[in-house]
């Protein structure tokens, strides 16, 4: 749990340390003040550096108090569930254009509710999965005009 | 006001086609806003494909009914199932849910979109009066001004996000970094877009603000997922008896100008309104005892302010085109996509849809009570579906959306690194709305500070060079030290308290 409430202040940080550098390495404008572009993100980087630094701070000191979303975050099967939706997110960004939006969309919602909601509920999920693949392939694709693959 | 405009916007918001989609708008909205944990801002991005390829008037008009709808949706959950759908919902489930646990369901669901409805009407008729002269009134802003504008409205929502406001400013100065990535406008230079041509254009902010609201919520919400309560309500005659009538019409009359006040202010929103509304009403009613308990009152007040402080919320984004909260911060987002540019000039070049926005929120309201009246059982119904089944839709229909945006599915990789980000943030206690406010008008933002420093010549001067700009920044001052204040009264009440508590002993 520690390690979860201290990634977010460190997170902040180095990105606002790596903002920071990045601003003064941007190229100089050739019209106006070739500093212009710098300014603003330099300030703002500045400016949330200090406050990550704070925010780390506030984290040390309460670093030993329970924070209950954490736990739920870390407990049964729900890294797992997390887990499992964003990677099977990842499978549908590659497959979505190679299988098409019908096959690939079936494929997605059919796992996720196979996962989410349980073997037990199949009907459920297999009628969810066929109409809701169909239904929103036609509302965008035949009513909206949106061409997909 | 002129006349015309106004009879000519309400022949618009009249066209069959847009009464269909106020109509649909309201549903899909009332929907999203019933499923716990799944507010307006949420309703209002997952939505935001239907809209495509539609005229920007009916757009804008579908878009306000998803908010509306999902208003008037958040507040269902509460009283069934005592689960509100986003903050401004919370204050429904003080006497709701006890009036639902006393076999009232029915009569509840009734005053709440009673109270809705005529909190949502008294909102507009205030904004019919206070759009025009507020946008005359913005049309004489410089750049310095809008800065200030903008300022102020990032530093209220910071302020009231009280007990976390270091969370409130690193949420807002990272939306704002994130501003700044894509090709600067003033110069061409090439900003933090490491050679990725995708980049070139910016960080799409629709992309964040699916990611965060609807991928981060219904990731947010699978913590809970297994714990789920089972919660079957039988509605019964959806509609209220005399005496509940008498309790609550008063309430409702004090609660909807409060609630649009509320509303017009930059960083307030319907939480804030209905809360106060609650509050006030339990402050001088004679049966303060019965709060808490099932009185009708205390339900219509805090529906009536905070369906008003959502009509009110629209002012600041339509006249100033700055919007004050989350949920109208997707929505300018949306706006600006469709090629509307949402502002002062707004009224003056296309007077036609801001008026047939206004007047669609008329027939939105009437829409709403219909839906929330006559359809309360397939609604009742609709809540009964499983939120296993409910949010594996959500995740789809954030992808399609996506890929609806820019037709590429890189998109996808960066709305799950988002929708990630945003459950951490979740997790963590972040505000969420600074991040979203700050990544849709920090490019704005920056290019107003530019250009008045450039018209100044550097000097910092310009920034207080008149009336207007010098109460902005009073004003953002004031906001800041705001939560000092609050801290301070806190203390000063409870150290009385524990005084009066050692004297009595």
């Amino acid at each position: 749990m520690k390690a979860i409430k201290l990634s977010v202040p460190i997170f902040f940080i180095l990105f606002s340390a790596v903002f920071l550098i990045a601003s003064f390495n941007l190229p100089k404008a050739s019209l106006g003040n070739p500093n212009a572009p710098i300014y603003f993100p330099a300030g703002l980087s500045i400016i949330m550096l200090i406050f990550s630094i704070i925010y780390l701070f506030q984290e040390l000191k309460k670093l030993d108090k329970e924070n209950k979303y954490i736990k739920q975050m870390l407990s049964g099967r729900t890294p797992k569930l997390i887990g499992f939706t964003i990677l099977l997110g990842v499978i549908y960004a590659f497959v979505f254009d190679r299988i098409g939006f019908l096959y690939s969309t079936i494929l997605y919602l059919g796992g996720l509710l196979f996962y989410i909601n349980g073997i037990k509920k199949w009907l459920v999920n297999i009628i969810v999965t066929v109409a809701f693949s169909f239904l929103s392939w036609y509302a965008f694709s035949v009513l909206l005009g949106v061409s997909l693959p | 006001m002129d006349g015309s405009s106004f009879m000519e916007g309400l022949f618009i918001s009249l066209e069959p086609m847009n009464i269909l989609w106020i109509i649909i708008g309201g549903f899909l909205g009332t929907i999203v806003g019933m499923l716990p944990g799944l507010g307006p801002a949420t309703a209002v991005a997952v939505l935001i494909p239907v809209t495509f390829g539609m005229e920007p008037v009916s757009a804008i008009i579908l878009m306000a009914a998803i908010y509306y709808g999902a208003m008037y949706g958040g507040s269902r959950s509460s009283i069934l199932i005592n689960t509100p759908g986003d903050g401004s919902a919370i204050a429904a489930t003080f006497d709701g849910y006890p009036m639902a646990k006393k076999g009232q369901a029915g009569e509840a669901l009734a005053i709440s979109a009673v109270a809705s409805f005529i909190g949502g009407l008294i909102a507009v008729v205030g904004f019919i009066f206070l759009a025009e002269p507020l946008a005359n009134f913005a049309l004489e802003f410089g750049p310095a001004e809008y800065f200030l504008l903008m300022l102020l409205t990032l530093s209220a929502i910071v302020a009231l996000s009280i007990g976390k406001m270091v969370k409130g400013f690193l949420a807002m100065m990272l939306g704002l970094t994130l501003s700044t990535v894509g090709i600067d406008t003033q110069t061409g230079v090439y900003r933090f877009t490491m050679d990725i041509p995708h980049l070139s254009e910016g960080i799409d902010f629709l992309i964040v603000i699916i990611g965060v609201y609807a991928i981060g919520e219904v990731l947010y919400n699978l913590l809970t997922i297994d714990q789920e309560k089972k919660e079957k309500k039988k509605v019964g005659k959806v509609w209220f008896t005399k005496e509940q009538w008498k309790r609550s019409k008063w309430p409702i009359l004090r609660s909807g100008p409060i609630g649009f006040l509320i509303g017009v202010l930059p960083g307030a929103g319907g939480s804030i309104a209905s809360m106060i509304s609650y509050t006030t009403e339990k402050q001088i009613s004679k049966k303060p005892e019965e709060f808490g308990e099932g009185a009708p009152e205390g339900l219509a007040a805090p529906e009536s302010a905070n369906n008003a402080a959502s009509v009110g919320a629209m002012i600041p984004l339509l006249t100033m085109g700055i919007p004050g909260s989350g949920t109208t911060a997707v929505m300018l987002g949306a706006l600006i996509m469709l090629g509307l540019r949402p502002g002062p000039l707004l009224f003056e070049q296309q007077p036609e849809t801001a008026w047939a926005l206004v007047n669609s929120m008329f027939i939105g309201n009437i829409a709403l009570i219909i839906i929330n009246i006559l359809l309360v059982g397939l609604l009742v119904k609709i809540l009964d579906t499983p939120a296993k089944v409910l949010y594996p839709i959500i995740v789809l229909l954030a992808f399609i959306g996506t890929y609806t945006l820019s037709y590429s599915t890189i998109d996808f990789f960066l709305l799950l690194i988002f929708g990630f980000f945003g459950l951490f943030l979740k997790v963590m206690d972040f505000p969420l709305a600074p991040l979203v406010l700050a990544l849709i008008v920090g490019g704005e933002m920056e290019q107003n500070f530019r250009k008045a420093l450039l018209s100044s010549d550097g000097s910092l001067d310009i920034f207080f060079s008149s009336g207007v700009s010098i109460v902005l920044f009073a004003l953002t001052v004031a906001s800041l030290l705001y939560p000092l204040i609050f801290k301070f009264f806190k203390r000063r009440n409870q150290a009385k308290k524990t005084d009066r508590i050692s004297k009595s002993s």
